[in-house]
């Protein structure tokens, strides 16, 4: 489908004159120029302009009325004032309006300092108000769900949020009730707004009308400092921005980036950050008398070394396993550690499957790899085997976009109908009729099982009947299991040849064939007479009962690295608050081993 | 939901190419059937359009013909807008309102203009517009409605002639 | 000249039969034995402008539909709801077949394949026989597939709103058709492009539409001949208020307004005089008596600062306190604001305010400067015309009566004013 490629043109503003990108809106033209133009109610990820605030009234020379700035397209040659005598009055007399309602309480607004209302009303209003009649009245502030408190006095009605809920997340919970003056937002018959993103609506209020209910009264701007970093909690690797007080995270916002996540966070990557602060494993464990005990660093390095030199020492008596939100770096750190350290072939980051090589090097062709926003753009989607919503949830959200903006066609189908032959030509057909872009969204499951290689190398099949790596905007996007389930594989953490897969190594290990399970980022999966050391943030039930040495894992927001995501863009995780406790990085734990083992441990 | 509300709904979602478009006419049908857009009614209606009752909430609380909370059987709407008001429509809607008490069959509300300001001061009363009405004309209204008469028959709209003189020549 | 009211009393006019006597459904004939562009052309010379409100010509709006065989709805807004305004419930409960007859020659004009007519709520008897009237025009074979053989097809449905003064606003009709909440939309993109369910949409009037057989049967250039050069043809006139006899007159365009008061609707009650009076609705500035002889058209309305709007005329006469006229009005907007744009959901809300601040006395003669400066912050900065129409009436108001605007809050003040003897209020700054 054709993508916006604007030609630029010079139009003037406030006397100078600026080039921006034709048919940009007013508001964002200004932006190429330093002019800024107050809005509400814009917000252009949420889909076209509503022009209800009024905030942006402009003067056009050449059109008598007033006109929104956020929906008039800038043309060339076209005359823009922002700040005449006429715009002031309009200004003034909108921030008037808005705040006859508005309860003014910000020294106890968790909005204050970082409110668009209170820098606009500064920036654009008259300091006066003439308004002495009582204001409307709502009771509050209430629970809209148990993440998010509404209070509804506070609410000056830019319908952001409802549009999000109708518009973005369609999940259509969150509504306008009654009429005029009278309106405010509601869910149907007072029930919580529970729904997979619904915490956005928070970051999009222009007031402190929707609060997190985590985060009310925690912190004030100024306590607080901001760090980018990525949400490994899943393969979306959504970008975000940690708001940090004391060295916790006191919040997840969202960090627009239009090649991942469009802007958007899931509630789960928005408000599991409590969970990253509490109940984790801080310092090192190694059994001890049937019991995880704490013990110091250099112990339990030794003891891991000990135990891996003497396994390495029977031939290739180790196996590990690597997933969750392991970077690339540790990755590599395991791969070498295993090959080089311990000549192990036995080592896996896939769940599911066990793919020849081959094939995932024609997996990975790059003419064949299809980028998030051809998601948005392409003329059909296949949905393969795959729930986006619980597999990554934000591109549920692209998915979504792309059929209400661009008309994308969305073809949901199983491995069925992939490996059926007739059923695949229909599907060809569906698909070709829609047009040439046609992306194929996967799940990495579709390779498990008997028949999961067949299932790929149909996949395949259908990608070159379709011609998809000829087609710009075309291709593959497989969702692994793991957060960073496609960099593990691209640093070498696949079985040798000789190897055995993620399914065998476990067989291994419980038949007694593997006598030591490294697990790195990973939850234990079994039990066997040999020995597990693990990498592990919290003590699971599993890792209690089984596991011989455990090192405290870094969350997200302690770690340094890159990741890789499904697309095939390197991305940066960067450490946001040091380190809870004794926690080291874990990749230097990996090094760490490999030189005690090669220093020769004392067995 | 009754199968006969559920058929109605389902005619009016075909008369349009889009299925949306019978949200008026399925409220109004409900609000026929269950007295007021209830809870229980709006979560029906829902499910019979695939829509969320949250957005049938949305559009039933911003239309003053839905009933968002219990009401009675029979409306009464009297115009209290500008031509009635000028003709003592606010002291009609009052003596209205005083003679139907509480009595739970009625449903009197000040409305806006009715579009009838030539029998001003007026009331639609179950669709029926009757006027000009003065408050003489209050206990005859509530006891033909109370009697399921037909209301005021010689003060109802539809009988009238057009004011025009060169109309019906 | 009588064209939409000749024969309206006729027994039985709402029946085909009775209609088709009088010789309706022969201009759709004649329309569908025309080429569609000759048809618009005879729209397009005849002059007529929307009787909605707005007065924009009739003709030119049809001409703004892109051409081609894309699908395109017509919707006939019968949601009449400008206070004093009653014409179109009277067409459509006596004569119905002559609206659905303008409908099906302005669809073929328009190339249009689906309608609608959106009529309020509140008329269910219209409705019923607006229905009533629907099936036999399609039995009759006037609506429908391939309508009397013109290969021209035309499927039309009766829509009923729910209560909300807004949906009168075309893009808020639309919306309120399309199921949802009836808020005004943006423009650009106007209607004729984007409208219904996206589609180019034609959105008429009940009496503009109702106006179209007239017009094919006399010809664009004969209705042009009625009326003055800028405000074309007859016009069904709803007076209201302070009359001997209200109703609806159809009227040619230009009679001095003194005339309909005075002669149509009979005047006054002995004794009475007119204070003030709206010229189109409730939503046009007032005009005093002293605009009484100015000529019933679009142009000298406009010119005297007020506007034809709908046609309806509600005449306030001198016993009325201009602050009750003005709470009533203030009142109904606030009520009827849907809320989208701030202006005017928050400027009609405090205008009602200010004046029951007014109403008991707790008002100072600064307010009105408020209260003036308020209507001129909320005209021309909403997203359609519902700020505006509260805001020009209150403006004018404030400024053709602020004498008594200033007497009234002296008065209540007065009365309302600490007795004498009583203690004043005093303090370190006293």
């Amino acid at each position: 489908m054709p993508r916006p490629t604007p030609r630029t043109i010079t139009f003037t503003i406030d006397g100078s004159e600026v080039q921006a990108p034709e048919n940009a809106m007013l508001v964002d033209a200004a932006k190429h120029g330093d002019v800024e133009i107050p809005v509400f109610c814009y917000e252009p990820k949420l889909g076209a302009p509503v022009g209800a605030c009024r905030m942006c009234l402009v003067e056009i020379e050449g059109i008598p009325k007033l006109q929104t700035g956020c929906s008039t397209p800038v043309k060339d040659g076209m005359v823009v004032h922002t700040s005449s005598p006429r715009v002031k009055v309009a200004q003034e007399a909108v921030v008037e309006f808005l705040l006859i309602n508005h309860p003014l309480d910000c020294p106890v607004c968790d909005k204050g300092g970082e409110c668009p209302l209170q820098d606009i009303a500064f920036g654009w209003g008259a300091g006066a108000s003439r308004f002495v009649e009582p204001k409307r009245h709502f009771v509050k502030p209430l629970a809209l769900s148990e993440k998010i408190a509404i209070d509804r006095e506070r609410c000056i009605l830019c319908y952001r949020c409802v549009r999000f809920s109708q518009e973005i997340s369609e999940d259509y919970q969150l509504v306008l009730a009654e009429r005029g003056a009278h309106s405010y937002i509601a869910t149907f018959d007072g029930a919580p707004y529970e729904a997979p993103f619904s915490g956005n609506i928070v970051e999009l209020c222009p007031v402190g009308a929707l609060t997190s209910r985590d985060y009310r009264f925690r912190a004030r701007p100024w306590d607080v400092e901001d760090a980018g970093t990525l949400c490994t909690l899943c393969p979306s690797q959504c970008n975000v921005s940690l708001t940090i007080r004391d060295e916790r995270v006191m919040r997840v916002l969202a960090r627009d980036n239009p090649d991942v996540d469009d802007g958007w966070l899931c509630d789960r990557g928005r408000f599991a950050y409590p969970a990253l602060a509490e109940g984790r494993v801080s310092e090192p464990l190694i059994r001890d008398g049937g019991e995880l005990r704490p013990v110091s660093w250099e112990r339990a390095l030794d003891e891991a070394a000990g135990h891996l030199a003497r396994a390495a020492g029977g031939g290739t008596r180790v196996g590990a396993l690597a997933g969750g939100g392991a970077t690339n770096e540790e990755g590599m750190a395991l791969a070498r550690l295993m090959r080089e350290t311990l000549g192990s072939p036995h080592l896996d980051s896939r769940v599911a499957g066990a793919l020849p090589l081959e094939l995932h090097r024609a997996l990975a062709e790059p003419s064949l790899q299809a980028k998030v926003p051809d998601l948005e753009f392409a003329h059909a989607v296949l949905v393969l085997d795959c729930d986006p919503i619980a597999d990554a949830p934000i591109l549920d959200l692209r998915l979504r976009k792309g059929a209400r903006r661009h008309g994308t066609k969305l073809v949901r189908a199983g491995r069925e109908q992939l490996l059926d032959e007739a059923q695949r030509s229909e599907l060809v057909e569906q698909l070709r009729a829609a047009g040439e872009e046609v992306v194929a969204l996967w799940h990495e499951r579709l390779s498990a099982g008997a028949d999961g290689e067949a299932a790929v190398r149909a996949l395949l099949d259908l990608a070159a009947t379709l011609k998809l790596s000829d087609t710009e905007g075309a291709g593959l996007l497989e969702i692994p299991t793991h957060a960073n389930g496609r960099g593990l594989r691209e640093a070498g953490v696949l079985p040798d040849d000789d190897g055995l897969d993620s399914g065998s190594i476990v067989e291994a290990f419980v038949s007694g064939e593997l006598s030591c399970l490294y697990l790195l980022g990973v939850d234990s999966p079994v039990s066997g007479d040999g020995t597990i050391i693990a990498h592990a943030p919290f003590l699971t039930d599993a890792l209690r009962e089984h596991a011989d040495v455990v090192f405290p894992a870094e969350a997200y927001p302690e770690k340094e690295g890159t990741v890789t995501h499904p697309d095939g863009t390197a991305q940066r995780v960067r450490r946001a608050v040091r380190h809870l406790g004794e926690i080291r990085d874990e990749r230097q734990v990996l090094e760490e081993l490999a030189i005690r083992i090669g220093a020769g441990v004392p067995a | 939901m009754t199968p006969k509300l559920r058929q109605e709904i389902e005619a009016k979602m075909a008369l349009y190419p889009d299925r949306h478009s019978a949200t008026l006419p399925a409220l109004e049908a409900a609000q026929r059937v269950y007295g007021w857009c209830s809870p229980q009614a709006l979560e029906e209606v829902a499910e019979a359009m695939d829509v969320t009752p949250a957005y049938l909430e949305s559009v039933a609380t911003f239309y003053d013909m839905l009933e968002t909370e219990p009401a009675g059987r029979h409306s009464i709407y009297v115009c209290t807008n500008i031509s009635c008001s000028l003709l003592g429509a606010d002291e009609l809607f009052r003596s209205i309102a005083d003679a139907a008490g509480d009595d739970p069959e009625f449903n009197v509300r000040p409305f806006e203009c009715l579009g009838a300001c030539d029998i001003a001061p007026i009331a639609s009363v179950d669709g029926v517009y009757v006027g000009p009405l003065s408050t003489e004309d209050v206990p005859q209204l509530l006891e033909d409605i109370r009697c399921e008469r037909p209301v005021l028959p010689n003060k109802q709209l539809v009988k009238r002639p057009c004011a025009d003189p060169g109309a019906s020549a | 000249m009588k064209l939409l009211f000749e024969n309206i009393d006729e027994p039985g006019l709402a029946t085909r039969e009775v209609y088709e006597r009088r010789g309706g459904y022969e201009s759709l004939r004649k329309a569908l034995a025309m080429e569609p562009e000759a048809v618009l052309a005879e729209l397009e010379a005849s002059g007529l402008r929307g009787r909605g409100g707005a007065g924009f010509a009739m003709g030119k709006k049809v001409s703004f539909l892109p051409k081609g065989s894309i699908e395109k709805y017509l919707v006939c807004n019968a949601d009449e709801s400008e206070p004093g305004t009653f014409k179109d419930r009277e067409l459509m409960q006596k004569s119905p077949h002559m609206l659905i007859e303008g409908i099906v020659i302005a669809s073929y004009a328009a190339g249009a394949s689906r309608s609608f007519i959106y009529i309020r709520g509140e008329y269910v008897q219209q409705a019923d026989i607006l229905d009533a009237a629907l099936v036999q025009a399609r039995a009759a074979g006037y609506v429908g597939e391939d309508i009397l053989g013109s290969g021209h097809s035309l499927s039309l449905v009766v829509h009923r709103g729910a209560g909300a003064y807004i949906c009168g606003e075309e893009t808020g009709l639309l919306d309120s058709l399309e199921g949802k909440r009836g808020n005004p939309r943006l423009k650009p993109p106007f209607p004729a492009n984007q409208g219904l369910y996206q589609g180019p949409t034609l959105i008429n009037n009940v009496e503009t539409l109702a106006t179209v057989p007239a017009i094919i049967r006399i010809g664009g250039e004969g209705y042009a001949k009625l009326g003055t050069d800028t405000s074309k043809g007859t016009k069904l006139v709803s007076v209201s208020g302070h009359v001997k006899r209200p109703g609806n007159y159809e009227i040619e365009l230009g009679v001095p307004s003194r005339e309909i008061v005075y002669g149509l609707a009979g005047g006054l009650s002995e004794g009475r005089e007119v204070k003030c009076w709206f010229p189109g609705g409730s939503s046009s500035p007032v005009l005093t008596k002293d605009d009484l002889d100015l000529p019933y058209d679009f142009d000298s309305m406009a010119k005297a600062g007020s506007m034809l709007g709908s046609g309806a005329i509600i005449v306030v006469d001198d016993s009325t306190p201009i602050l009750d006229v003005a709470l009533k009005v203030a009142k109904f907007y606030a009520h009827e604001s849907c809320g989208k744009c701030t202006p005017c959901r928050e400027g009609t809300n405090w205008t009602v305010k200010m004046l029951e601040r007014i109403e008991t006395g707790e008002a100072t003669p600064m307010d009105l400067e408020i209260m003036a400066s308020v209507q001129e912050h909320i005209i021309g900065n909403c997203l359609c015309v519902l700020g505006d129409a509260m805001a020009m009436p209150i403006g004018s108001m404030i400024a053709k009566f602020r004498d008594e605007f200033e007497r009234h809050i002296e008065q209540v003040r007065a009365a309302h004013a600490p007795a004498a003897g009583a203690p004043a209020l005093t303090g370190a700054l006293a």
